[in-house]
């Protein structure tokens, strides 16, 4: 089969099970999409998938639409056609589900499963979100520097109503400063 | 459909496709996490798109379903307003946005990530990126400190993610299962439990 569109069909077919499997708004797929595009696929470095997640951090938006930064990248002859398929493979699937509940809604309306399946499901992806630390932490550098800044972030963002953009923005001045 | 407008409610508005893909568009382009879900209820319920129960509904729904919140409520909000193409409508209003400054964001980095005061720059946001991510770690286990058996799950699943690379699929089977059960367990046991 003609590479492009082997690279464009495992671009999809990984995203769209990422996006069916986002529960918790999608906070506990990136370390099962480190492992897909990173060490399965190499589509991506360590330090490309955590700037990736930065960026998507950084904008408005969902932040699981750096996935269409991860098409970009897979697909170096036709990046644009890449980014898309990626965001297409990311948000489609999600929001079938969306559409097609809805329509169901009114029989499941009052339904005690619903808190039953979220309060249960949340260990798991709190669990996942400590996993996406560690994934994280492969693309960042290490020392002092970094450590502190990682600390004094996470203790702002706790105790402050400071932005998240501003936040990132904030380290990025420490790190042209302190991280060339 | 709830276009009862005998209610104590204003009648409901119908709006255009356009109108309902460029309310989202304005909000996914402008906003940022927590607060877009207010901007959302003002847009929809403020302006009569449907009542308040409706919203309220719609955001228990966005955030049990898997994807983004955010993009689920959109979706629901255009659902509700006008249907599928309404659906449709919101999906398209609240992704494009993102999408095209995502790509700008993208031509920027491959074009000057190799300049050192870039690299510096972005290896420093990155950081903050993974303080943010270790916050929101911290906060989301706060509220499970009560109850052993959801300690005890969130730090298997971490382990087993971490260390043992176990699949995504398989641990929300496992751990999200055994969470799921000992919930029902937990709200047949004193009816009216909290949430």
């Amino acid at each position: 089969m003609n590479p492009t569109l082997t690279t464009a069909l495992h671009i999809l077919w990984t995203f769209s099970q990422l996006s069916v499997l986002g529960f918790g708004g999608g906070k506990g797929i990136i370390p099962q999409m480190h492992r897909d595009v990173v060490v399965t696929y190499t589509w991506v470095t360590n330090d490309q998938f955590t700037q990736f997640y930065t960026i998507g951090k950084l904008v408005p938006g969902p932040t699981t639409i750096f996935a269409a930064l991860i098409g970009y990248a897979a697909m170096p002859s036709q990046p644009l056609l890449g980014a898309s398929i990626a965001a297409i493979g990311m948000f489609v699937p999600s929001s079938a589900i969306m559409v097609v509940v809805d329509l169901l809604w009114e029989r499941f309306s009052a339904s005690p499963w619903r808190p039953i399946i979220s309060h249960g499901l949340a260990p798991a992806i709190v669990g996942l979100v400590w996993a996406s630390v560690w994934t994280i932490s492969h693309g960042t550098p290490s020392g002092i520097v970094p450590y502190a800044v990682t600390a004094i972030v996470a203790v702002l963002m706790l105790r402050t109503s400071l932005s998240a953009p501003l936040l990132i923005v904030l380290s990025g001045v420490v790190g042209i400063i302190a991280l060339r | 459909m709830s276009a009862d407008a005998a209610g104590p409610h204003p009648p409901l508005v119908r709006p255009s496709l356009v109108g309902v893909a460029l309310a989202f568009a304005s909000i996914s382009s402008t906003s940022f996490g927590g607060g877009q879900k207010a901007s959302i209820r003002r847009q929809v319920v403020s302006r009569g798109w449907m009542d308040q129960e409706v919203f309220m509904d719609g955001l228990e729904l966005a955030q049990v379903l898997p994807g983004p919140n955010i993009l689920n409520l959109a979706i629901y909000c255009g659902q509700k307003a006008r249907g599928l193409p309404g659906a449709a409508a919101a999906f398209l209003g609240a992704s494009i946005p993102p999408f095209i400054i995502i790509l700008i964001a993208g031509a920027l980095y491959f074009k000057f990530a190799s300049n050192p005061y870039v690299h510096g720059g972005l290896r420093g946001c990155a950081v903050g990126a993974l303080g943010l991510t270790l916050g929101n770690a911290l906060e989301l286990s706060w509220d499970e400190r009560t109850d052993w058996v959801r300690i005890a799950l969130l730090v298997s699943t971490a382990v087993v993610v971490s260390v043992l690379k176990m699949p995504l699929l398989l641990v929300l089977v496992v751990f999200g299962g055994i969470g799921v059960a000992h919930e029902y367990l937990r709200s047949r046991r004193k009816p009216k439990a909290s949430q």
